[in-house]
């Protein structure tokens, strides 16, 4: 029997804290629609999709009815895109991209992640393709999502690929320049991408995963924030272990969540359950923020002194709830700072307690990078590239996966506040200091080599 | 369950809570030679009460035993105390073909809340396996842990007691009880490891 403070103590954090499982992301390997012939790709894209997630969204329905408990989001992850272009040019790109998009529509999901192409090493003909498609492909179609990974911990990082994806970036946004750049929301850039992330901008089904899986994304940020609150209320002289045990402690609720209906939910569908991606992910709704709960661990601005301090300590209690929680833990698993997307670290960037170096130096202690950042439109491509850079060289070094999903808004200043919508929410467009100041480095090209595996100071 | 002799009773009693309830129930039944068999107690804003199986090897002298529990030491004990004979068979009748389910009622208290949810129960086959209610200020809480038939469409059922809930200003919600094992258990649920 159960008891009657546990029953309480769940409705409280499902229903008064407003948890759900932010995501069910199935992936579905389309490597054998593969050929020559664009059209019967397409063809068999849509066909694929629907065998598998046709029954997708009723499927979570059905289950988050049962446990009450919402799913917000139903979403799809190919294997790489790039594998359907080979032998194919810039019009099989578009092409392919309008096909996904429109089997996610029948699927009635709102995002379709894995127009992605690796290139740590690289750039092949198809990858190259894709990238050079990619201005065309996010802001010709709604639901498509790109990623390209351009640095790992065994192959270092690409420069070219890092050069060419500053160019990119640029050009995404100048062709979405009517929605303040709000292509480059949809494109990731990583170190050592994840093969099971379930999280867009960047979930795709990588190499070595099966043919169709079911991978959830579970978040909560609000319900670790009022657990710490009312923690505190109760006992305000906690140390910080103390609430280190407690964000664990939500963090394994928060995971079970996930996984009871991750399990089921594959059930439904007939396809193996993959993994858990236990991240704390923001929404832009006050209170589901992950800044927030730097402010109750005593950051009172975001980005002062203390702030990588603190989100270290949340990270790292997460996964270590999560971790005991369930054996099925992948993805990016830590906590999210994706700034137009938290208002709490959006109204700190628009304050200017929180810049850009304050943010990269968070990102080496918590998944995932510089996400959801908008950044003046004229910022050279070398300085774009360099922050990438930057960015990647965190992630190779310390053998973790980093990302940048970075907005140049076309015309924007700084200062000036940008709205993508929904779930992308708004952000205050950041100063990036030193612009131009890169280029020779960036220009020099070619590939930082992997970095060494021992000696670890 | 079997008791460990042959002459069985259900003990029923009831006490303001103190101290020393049960040791005083277990003196009287090992003072009659009799056992424990099993036992569940709760309570219940200072109201003790104690359910037993126990059984006797020869048949129970009922009055000398009721009258060592009522008056020990020819002092009262203040207990009420039921006692009627076992029958294995009223065991166990435990609805076939169900799922367990938690339901959940917040709202303004007014008299025939439990009723109304319980009428409704009732009159689907749902077996109410718990119930816990309490007054919070002018709030109840109902919580009942209740075995849903499988043949009921749990959409449907949600609906009837949503729509019966929203007449009083109840806020009501079926379950399934893996959320609640999984969120606070170590293990992930019954059933759940399968899928």
């Amino acid at each position: 029997m159960l008891r009657t403070d546990e029953i309480l103590a769940t409705i409280q954090m499902l229903h008064a804290e407003h948890l759900d499982v932010r995501t069910v992301t199935l992936g579905v390997n389309l490597n054998d629609c593969a050929g020559p012939d664009v059209d019967l790709i397409c063809r068999k894209i849509g066909q694929k999709v629907a065998r598998y997630a046709a029954n997708l969204v009723p499927a979570c329905e059905k289950v988050a009815a049962k446990y009450g408990v919402p799913v917000t989001n139903k979403r799809l992850a190919i294997s790489p895109a790039a594998t359907l272009l080979a032998g194919h040019g810039a019009g099989a790109a578009m092409a392919i991209a309008q096909a996904l998009d429109a089997a996610a529509a029948a699927a009635g999901v709102d995002l379709v992640g894995g127009f992605t192409a690796y290139c740590e090493k690289g750039i092949a003909a198809a990858d190259s393709v894709l990238i050079g498609s990619l201005p065309e492909v996010l802001s010709g179609t709604e639901r498509v999502c790109a990623s390209i990974n351009v640095a790992s911990r065994r192959a270092g990082i690409n420069m070219d690929a890092v050069a060419l994806m500053g160019r990119t970036i640029l050009a995404v946004a100048a062709a979405t320049a009517d929605r303040h750049g709000f292509g480059c929301a949809k494109l990731c850039v990583f170190a050592n991408a994840p093969q099971d992330n379930p999280f867009m901008a960047g979930a795709h089904l990588g190499p070595g995963e099966p043919e169709a899986v079911v991978n959830v994304g579970v978040s909560g940020p609000g319900v670790v924030g009022s657990a710490l609150r009312r923690k505190l209320e109760l006992e305000p002289k906690l140390t910080l272990g103390e609430l280190a045990e407690e964000i664990k402690i939500t963090a394994f609720r928060v995971t079970r969540v996930g996984e009871l209906i991750g399990r089921e939910v594959a059930a439904e569908l007939g396809v193996p359950f993959g993994i858990l991606d236990l991240s704390l992910a923001p929404t832009p709704a006050v209170g589901d923020s992950v800044g927030e709960i730097l402010k109750i661990l005593g950051i009172d601005r975001i980005g002062a002194p203390g702030s990588t301090a603190a989100i270290a300590l949340l990270t790292d209690a997460v996964k270590k709830g999560g971790a005991f929680a369930s054996s099925s833990v992948g993805g990016l698993s830590g906590a999210f700072i994706p700034v137009s997307e938290d208002a709490a670290l959006a109204e700190a960037a628009a304050k200017g307690y929180l810049v850009l170096e304050k943010l990269e130096a968070m990102t080496s202690v918590c998944s995932v990078g510089l996400d959801m950042i908008a950044i003046p439109g004229d910022t050279p491509p070398e300085t774009i590239a360099a922050i990438i850079a930057d960015e990647m060289a965190i992630g190779v070094m310390n053998n973790k996966t980093t990302g940048v999903r970075i907005i140049p808004v076309p015309g924007g200043k700084v200062g000036q506040t940008v709205a993508f919508g929904g779930l992308f929410g708004s952000a205050p467009i950041m100063e990036v200091r030193n612009a131009g100041a890169s280029g020779r480095f960036v220009g020099f090209g070619g590939r930082i080599p992997a970095p060494i595996q021992s000696l670890n100071n | 369950m079997k008791p460990r002799f042959e002459n069985a009773y259900v003990l029923n009693v009831m006490a303001d809570d103190r101290p020393g309830i049960v040791a005083a129930v277990s003196k009287a039944v090992v003072g009659a030679g009799g056992n424990i068999d099993a036992c569940s107690q709760t309570v219940l804003s200072g109201y003790f009460t104690l359910i037993m199986i126990v059984s006797f090897p020869r048949q129970l002298a009922e009055g000398p035993f009721l009258a060592a529990l009522m008056k020990p030491d020819r002092r009262e004990s203040g207990f009420q105390v039921q006692i009627r004979p076992f029958l294995p068979e009223a065991e166990a009748p435990a609805v076939a073909d169900a799922d367990n389910f938690v339901v959940t009622c917040f709202g303004p208290d007014t008299p025939g809340v439990i009723y109304r949810f319980s009428s409704l129960l009732a009159d689907k086959g749902i077996n109410i396996v718990d119930l816990y209610g309490q007054l919070d200020g002018d709030q109840f809480v109902l919580i009942s842990q209740v075995q849903i038939p499988k043949k009921w469409d749990l959409a449907m059922l949600q609906a009837d007691l949503e729509a019966l809930g929203a007449e009083q200003g109840y806020t009501v919600r079926v379950q399934h009880e893996n959320i609640f094992i999984a969120t606070n258990q170590l293990r992930l649920g019954r059933h759940a490891e399968q899928h």
